[in-house]
């Protein structure tokens, strides 16, 4: 697999586009200008980017709560990310969502979800739907290693193979839970494995910090799918820098651990796979980098100086009229 | 008039629905060959295919979640659970998913999805197969919960349920599968969130959901010998209430009589306890407001105890007559 | 560029955080990442890095200090850089402080409680007589004071809010109606059946036509008579005696009270002392059915049925069978007095054991009256009247003639128990010196 120039501009810049979103919504947060928590996604950039690449403008993803690089992978404004953010009337869900719920339905993104496992379910349904209106359109489903234990991930793989839904399910396999270590109960490997025996079209798991395996990966899935050859399990080795959430004090793993996986940075990885096929000089990635951070920093004033909804519109919107 | 039975108009709105819009199809347990767990589906699997006709392995929370997905794509899904007791294990995608996707991003998704439940004892399978949970679902905003009691109204209140492009509980009482009643051929919409008179009256309002609209209606022609006249209203909608019926009666008779078969402790009695009581119509009172409603059990086998458990109509004329006569 | 260093925020509820200590001080290089400081939220120590490369300097926050997240603690440096000049914060606007309403300056001593419902009812403290220690009015002398206002039945108002309601619109005082709700609860009808203007229902004189509602004493007397005459099975003696001895007996005692300036022996006080004699002989007469016991009550305690003008009460004099005949006739002539009056209390109406009623004085010949629960027995006293009897020679004569009637509960009392006590009674009627002997 080969890449244009372009495209590879592109997702360099989109994983700096994730990197510095995340370290600002680190640095809004402990500024005390964020309300609740939050759940970063630094150091897992080549799983979004690499499988999101892999789709059409009109096909879909829905994702889990870890989601702000899924988010910006699909293509999401980040002024109108940063402001849902911040919980601001005019951010993508009207400050309804927040970080955990972030949707951008006319984007393709079906939403972010607060609940371990809660999109999986609605995967099938939504390829159902795809498969019925016939345009030949895929779903990428993203969970964690935390909902491949869940019932709900489980019942859904079974109900995805029955009605063959074009659908590829990719579980970002973070090593952790929230606190409880995949490794203690299965591997990336394993995980893949399930999907053999519940009889997905391809069953595979990646070096989940590779962009370029990622997206090989994935595009065999997403092309499967898109032909009628039913769903995939594509599992992501990776790894998130920061903890669970803002109140997580890192108590279960080391500090070593972390560096290691931090010398396995994606963006640096992705950075020498450019250098090397020569798409992408060390001078021009740096500027790449420079916007990626620059965009950011304007979502961010963008977002700060955004209104808050007003309390009397508490009650709109609960239902379709 | 034809009359057909409540089983058999469920069957004939869901037809009807799904000739006239090819978005709607079904998904559940043993709804294909098998013709659905009381048979309401029988003979859909003939008409509409595999396609439309989605048969599941046990998977309530998947099936759920899935009808939950079609929906957001812009299907119109009908789910069945074959026992109310099993909607336990689909709550997740109900309460936290299909109830909440509208409001948390902001009016961005739709999710016009029915999940259809028979629910109610009566028929001696104890414990696990005859339970009501409708308060549960009344209590979540986002959701709407329709309870239906006769054929008419199931017909019209099941079209207009699937044509609503919010997600509703759609709950039938078992025992009202068999009541046969007159339904119009043609197809019609009763409005979500309007309730019903089934019987006019002045002295004493009844109040009842489910099975127990029958049950009340057979009280009141016992009592109307002993010269009370009693009004029943069914609200038919919970969730959205028609509060103005309700408090337009209670405003006339000034006494309430509440009942339901669900255990009475956190039951929707309470709910319209309070809306009354919050309304106009308390300064109507002439008595408190009564709740007959299932006893603090679990539905239990033997069917003197299973009886003994939720209130019969002997019960409902001794309780109104009381109200009626202000013993209380 | 000076870079801030603030009190960061980790947890999702935390508003401040506590300094436990400084790895690094004023003027020593730090390198962006490298823990510097450690502080303290929640019992939980958070290690907190560098947020940038250079000099430490500007530590305003030590430790056990605790800081709002967000506020600069400390700049990192550049080589020679000054710490920023920061204006100096206003400290945030002091609340205002709530001045407390001044007391009135009082000369008359009273509670505070007092003082404060004088101020809310409009009363002049001075004008009040105080009842309390070292002459202070106290919060009871303040509400003697204040009017009290009119309540049946001892103040609070059980009304449904139908009937508050219709109240409200028509401008009824609810404390003035009667309940017929359970428990007296009054209910809309109530309101609207009140006559305002009279605390009791019916006039005197009942128009033809009117319809007296069955409330109150009416209804309490209709509902205890109707029990009472369905449950108990009432069996009736009727005797006739010869009054001639009780007259003079009378009249005697009458002329010994003249002398004595003490109040007339009326014949109400000669029948309650008779009876009660005599019922000291027959203790089944005196008695109460209680669950499945006969109970046998050690004191004689005799009811004397009043007349009303809207109805019918029963004052008792206690321990009949102890007291003279002019004790009695004082008592009863009070009690009699008071019940006309409308005041008896519970006291006067609560205890008895028989009770006697005299329709003699309407001139009614003989009556059976209904037995008064829990008591066993009732005596009924008919009119005096002058009749031909026929005398056990064989002669005839004209005497002062009356029936009275018993009506006793015959799952107690046996005929012969009753014709034993209607026997004695007679024999003392027309031997009244038997009371004493």
């Amino acid at each position: 697999m080969t890449l244009s120039k372009e495209n590879a501009t592109d997702y360099l810049l989109q994983m700096y586009q994730v990197r510095a979103f995340e370290e600002q919504a680190e640095k809004s947060y402990m500024a005390g200008k964020i309300h609740g928590t939050m759940h970063l996604s630094i150091g897992q950039e080549a799983s979004a980017i690499g499988s999101i690449s892999t789709l059409e403008p009109t096909d879909f993803i829905i994702g889990h709560h870890r989601g702000h690089g899924l988010c910006i992978a699909k293509g999401a404004d980040l002024n109108l990310m940063m402001a849902e953010f911040y919980g601001k009337e005019n951010g993508y869900c009207r400050g309804r969502g927040g970080s955990m719920h972030i949707a951008d339905v006319a984007g393709g993104n079906l939403g972010a979800n607060g609940v371990v496992g809660g999109g999986i379910p609605m995967a099938v349904g939504i390829g159902i739907g795809l498969k019925m209106k016939g345009e030949n359109q895929v779903l990428l489903a993203f969970f964690g290693d935390g909902a491949a234990s869940t019932g709900a991930f489980h019942e859904s793989m079974i109900l995805a193979v029955l009605y063959q839904v074009p659908v590829v399910f990719i579980c970002e396999n973070n090593q952790y839970a929230m606190s409880f270590a995949a490794n203690d109960w299965t591997t990336s490997k394993k995980i893949a494995a399930h999907g053999e025996i519940y009889g997905m079209a391809s069953s595979e798991s990646n070096d989940g910090n590779d962009l370029m395996a990622v997206k090989k990966s994935v595009q065999k899935a997403v092309d499967l799918a898109r032909s009628g050859g039913g769903p995939s399990l594509i599992v992501n080795d990776t790894y998130r820098w920061r903890g669970h959430s803002k109140s997580d004090r890192n108590r279960y793993r080391t500090p070593e651990e972390i560096e290691e996986w931090k010398r396995k940075d994606p963006i640096l990885k992705f950075r020498d796979y450019c250098k090397k096929e020569k798409l992408i000089s060390e001078k021009e990635a740096d500027q790449i980098k420079e916007q990626g951070y620059a965009d950011i920093e304007a979502a961010r004033v963008f977002a700060e100086a955004s209104p808050d909804p007003k309390v009397e519109t508490l009650e709109e919107g609960v239902y379709a009229p | 008039m034809r009359e057909i039975t409540y089983l058999e108009a469920v069957r004939e709105a869901m037809t009807q629905e799904m000739e006239r819009d090819s978005r709607v199809f079904l998904i559940g347990e043993d709804i294909g060959e098998y013709g659905g767990a009381f048979q309401v589906t029988y003979g859909m699997l003939e008409k509409f295919g595999h396609d439309r006709i989605l048969d599941t392995p046990i998977t309530e929370l998947g099936l759920t979640g899935a009808a939950v997905g079609a929906a957001l794509i812009g299907m119109r899904p009908i789910a069945e659970i074959m026992f109310m007791d099993f909607t336990t294990l689909a709550s997740e995608q109900l309460v936290n998913q299909a109830a909440k996707l509208r409001f948390m991003f902001g009016g961005q998704s739709t999710v016009p999805m029915v999940l259809r439940t028979p629910a109610g004892s009566g028929t001696g399978a104890a414990e696990h197969h005859s339970q009501s949970f409708e308060n549960w679902f009344v209590h979540v905003p986002g959701l709407k919960v329709v309870m239906p009691t006769s054929p008419y109204d199931v017909k019209g209140l099941l079209i207009s349920s699937i044509r609503d492009d919010n997600p509703v509980v759609f709950i039938e009482h078992k025992l009202l599968y068999k009541t046969k009643g007159e339904v119009p051929e043609e197809m019609y919409e009763i409005p979500l969130g309007k309730a019903d008179i089934k019987r006019a009256g002045k002295d004493l309002t009844i109040i009842a959901t489910g099975i127990m609209v029958q049950k009340s209606l057979a009280a009141a022609e016992e009592l109307a010998k002993e010269g009370i006249d009693i009004e029943i209203v069914d609200p038919r909608t919970l969730r959205p209430l028609d509060t103005e019926t309700i408090v337009g009666s209670v405003k006339k008779t000034g006494k309430v009589l509440i009942v339901h078969e669900a255990v009475k402790t956190g039951g929707f009695g309470g709910e319209l306890a309070g809306v009354i009581a919050e309304s106009e119509a308390f300064g109507y009172l002439e008595a408190p407001i009564i709740r007959l409603a299932g006893k603090e059990v679990p539905i239990p086998y033997n069917r003197d105890l299973e009886q003994a458990s939720v209130p019969q109509i002997a019960d409902i004329v001794e309780k109104a007559r009381e109200l009626a006569t202000l013993k209380v | 560029m000076a870079i801030e260093m603030i009190m960061p925020k980790v947890d999702m509820d935390q508003e401040t955080g506590t300094v436990v200590e400084w790895t690094k001080t004023d003027g020593q290089q730090v390198k962006e990442g490298e823990i510097i400081l450690v502080i303290e939220t929640d019992k939980i120590a958070i290690d907190v890095e560098a947020p940038g490369t250079g000099i430490l300097n500007g530590i305003s926050a030590h430790p056990g200090d605790v800081i709002p997240i967000g506020t600069v603690i400390a700049y990192i440096l550049e080589e020679g850089e000054e710490i920023p000049v920061v204006k100096a914060v206003t400290p945030p606007p002091v609340a205002e402080v709530m001045q407390a309403t001044a007391e009135p300056a009082g000369d008359v001593s009273a509670t505070p409680v007092a003082k404060k419902m004088a101020q809310v009812h409009g009363v002049d403290l001075s004008k009040v007589a105080p009842s309390g220690s070292g002459g202070k009015v106290t919060k009871d002398d303040v509400q003697s004071a204040i009017s009290p206002p009119a309540s049946v039945g001892g103040g609070e108002v059980i009304a449904t809010p139908s009937a508050r309601r219709t109240a409200r619109i028509s401008g009824v005082n609810l404390s003035l109606v009667q309940g017929s709700g359970p428990g007296g609860r009054i209910q809309a009808i109530d309101v609207e059946n009140f006559q305002p203007g009279s605390n009791l229902p019916a006039a005197s004189v009942v128009q033809s036509g009117e319809s007296i509602p069955l409330i109150g004493m009416r209804r309490t007397i209709a509902e205890r008579l109707t029990d009472s005459y369905q449950s108990i099975p009432h069996i009736q003696f009727t005797a006739r005696v010869d009054m001639t001895n009780f007259i003079k007996a009378r009249k005697d005692y009458n002329d010994l009270a003249l002398e004595r300036r003490d109040d007339k022996v009326s014949v109400t006080a000669m029948l309650v002392k008779l009876v009660a004699m005599v019922i000291a002989d027959h203790p089944m007469i005196n008695s109460s059915l209680v669950d499945d016991s006969i109970i046998l009550h050690q004191d004689i305690n005799i009811g004397v049925a009043v007349a009303l003008e809207k109805g019918l009460i029963v004052p008792v004099v206690k321990n009949a069978n102890q007291k003279g005949i002019s004790k009695i006739a004082l008592e009863t002539t009070d009690l009699v007095k008071r019940a006309r009056e409308e005041a008896l209390v519970g006291a006067d109406v609560r205890g008895g054991t028989f009770t006697i009623t005299n329709l003699g004085p309407f001139g009614v010949e003989q009556f059976n009256a209904i037995i008064n629960p829990p008591e066993a027995g009732i005596l009924a006293i008919g009119a005096t009247t002058q009749e031909v009897i026929a005398l056990d020679e064989g002669t005839i004569a004209v005497r002062p003639i009356m029936r009275f009637t018993l009506s006793a509960d015959h799952r107690i009392i046996d005929g012969a128990v009753a014709a034993r006590f209607i026997a004695d009674l007679k024999t003392t009627f027309e031997n009244p010196i038997l009371m004493n002997y």
